[in-house]
């Protein structure tokens, strides 16, 4: 029963990582119907910015958590720098000509380019990430939990309320649900829904970065960080819904504790199974109309 | 304030517009009518640049607007309450209104009173007051028009479009939604109406244009026009 418990607290943190990426699928999608597949790699790239920015930080003689928190507003900016790159160079030209799967190859192409820049400026090796917090952990209950797992759930939330507050009370943030609804009639508000759709790029990459730097001090950090975490979040998206909602932070917790429960109960070799299996499950129960246009949009 | 001059547009190679010309002089209220498939919707979309024209040119208040995307158009002072009325349904009625006046709000036109100018659409539409807070997915359709039309008007538009607001409401919302158009024309707001109503159409209108299969085939005053035996033959049910 505590290993259970231990189990899934452990869980959580992991899976609010998959909530954040699959969360920037979905700010995307909304929008454009479109997205990144190339987030796994906006997250890596987060991570690795962020370390550049710590460790020179630290090199300055700042205090560990200090630097960290300095850092922050350098990746969230490089995130949204590397998000409205993404959409120019990748999306733009396929929402243009109504391209039904333009985007899919560009944006996974950028993602190889980002992870082989990665692998030229930070190498192949995996690094180690200064953590802001004590890596001691706290005993509450039964349960073990690292401070930085807590940093990690409170950090994604946090995000993710912030995009919602925006939505409810900015007329910005209402432009921007009008957009998700009804792309041509928020045309006719006098909103310019290009813009709408690179600052989604913008804000999807951001969110991706954070979690990057949430998950980096406990993990390892590198090129190759992402990859499978995007794959794995993408079935997330898919499963929490891609038009909008914070079910894909409930999926990303679901997928967290299976992937634990399997690493104790088979083999932490198949960690990364049960993600994997359900990406598989989502591709063949929805082959095609995965990117269906919405069913609401009454044209 | 709106003046047409030979449009011509269409959906990719398909050409639906051939050719046409029209003005909406400041405060009247112009009324474009015309068979199912005539290209009413297809003129209302290019004005407001939901799509672009192939030719021609369209100038708002002197200003050559032809080409320009709607968000810039829209800021420019037309506003286009649309076919099918296209409310935004996950947000509330009072958020819908807001968007109306989306350019007021972000400087991109004249901020004016925006409190004022909420409660002067709750006086014109009551039924909207009462539901401030309701999603607008859950008005009713003759809400929904009325809605559409109030969120059009959150512009203080030079140019108001209305494509068919009486389209699929019963009998008595379709008065209401008429007594509203005259009402507005009594405020001086600048209008052009497509209608499906002919006859009720031309009876508020002051200039009214035929158009058949993406041409102007008739145009005159709203009386000449009620008066034209080819035009009440074709659109107003009685041949004499
Ligand atoms: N999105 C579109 N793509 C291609 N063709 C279209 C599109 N919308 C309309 N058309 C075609 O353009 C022509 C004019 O249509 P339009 O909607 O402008 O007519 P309308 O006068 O508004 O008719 P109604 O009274 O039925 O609303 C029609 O032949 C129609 O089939
Ligand atoms: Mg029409």
């Amino acid at each position: 029963m505590d290993i259970l418990a231990q189990l899934i607290v452990s869980g959580i943190s992991v899976g609010m990582i998959y909530g954040a990426i699959a969360f920037g699928y979905q700010l995307t999608f909304s929008t454009s119907q479109t997205l990144n597949f190339g987030q796994g790699e906006a997250l890596m790239l987060g991570a690795l910015v962020g370390l550049t920015t710590v460790n020179f930080l630290i090199g300055q003689s700042i205090a560990t958590p200090l630097a960290y928190l300095l850092m922050l507003p350098v990746v969230l900016a490089f995130g949204c720098v590397q998000g409205v790159v993404v959409e120019v160079l990748g999306v733009r030209q396929a929402i243009r000509t109504g391209s039904e799967s333009g985007w899919i190859m560009a944006t996974i192409a950028l993602g190889i380019i980002f992870r082989n820049l990665a692998e030229n400026i930070w190498g192949r090796d995996a690094l180690k990430f200064p953590s802001p917090l004590t890596e001691t952990a706290l005993t509450i209950g039964p349960v073990h939990i690292q401070p930085m797992e807590i940093a990690i759930t409170l950090g994604t939330l946090a995000l993710a309320l912030a995009v919602e507050v925006f939505n409810r009370k900015s007329i910005y943030g209402k432009a921007v649900v009008a957009t998700s609804s009804d792309r041509d009639a928020a045309g006719l508000m006098g909103i310019n829904t290009r813009l709408v759709i690179t600052f989604s790029y913008a804000l999807s990459s951001v969110s991706a970065a954070l979690a990057g730097v949430l998950v980096a001090p406990v993990t390892l950090t590198g090129a190759n960080m992402g990859a499978v975490l995007g794959l794995k979040a993408f079935a997330v998206a898919i499963i929490g819904g891609l038009s909008s909602g914070l079910g894909v932070f409930v999926g990303g917790m679901i997928l967290g504790v299976a992937e634990t429960l399997t690493g104790f109960y088979l083999s932490t070799g198949y960690k990364d199974v049960p993600g994997l299996v359900l990406l598989l499950i989502v591709l063949s129960v929805k082959p095609s109309g995965l990117f269906g246009k919405k069913g609401i949009k009454k044209v | 304030m709106l003046s047409v001059s030979n449009l011509h547009a269409g959906y990719g190679k398909v050409q639906v517009l051939h050719g046409l010309n029209l003005e909406v002089p400041r405060g009247s209220l112009v009324t474009l009518i015309g068979a199912n498939g005539a290209g009413k919707t297809t003129t209302l979309r290019v004005l407001s640049g939901m799509i672009a024209p192939h030719s021609g040119s369209i100038h708002l208040s002197g200003t050559d607007i032809t080409g320009w995307p709607s968000h810039a158009i829209t800021r420019q002072g037309m506003a286009h309450s649309p076919e099918g009325r296209r409310v935004f349904p996950t947000l509330s009625v009072t958020d819908n209104l807001l968007l109306g006046g989306f350019p007021r709000l972000t400087g991109a036109r004249a901020r004016g009173d925006i409190d004022a100018d909420l409660r002067r659409m709750f006086d014109l539409f009551p039924r909207l007051d009462e539901r401030r807070q309701q999603l607008a997915g859950t008005l009713s359709g003759g809400e929904q028009q009325m809605l559409a039309m109030a969120r059009a008007l959150m512009l203080n538009p030079d140019v108001l479009l209305l494509d068919e607001p009486s389209m699929g409401l019963a009998p008595k919302l379709v008065e209401e939604v008429f007594a509203t158009i005259a009402r507005l024309k009594a405020l001086k707001v600048t209008m052009l109406l497509v209608e499906q109503f002919a006859a009720a159409a031309l009876e508020i209108a002051d200039t009214g244009y035929v158009l058949e299969n993406g041409r102007i085939t008739v145009s005159g005053s709203a009386s000449d026009l009620r008066d034209n035996p080819k035009v009440r033959a074709a659109y107003l049910g009685s041949a004499h």
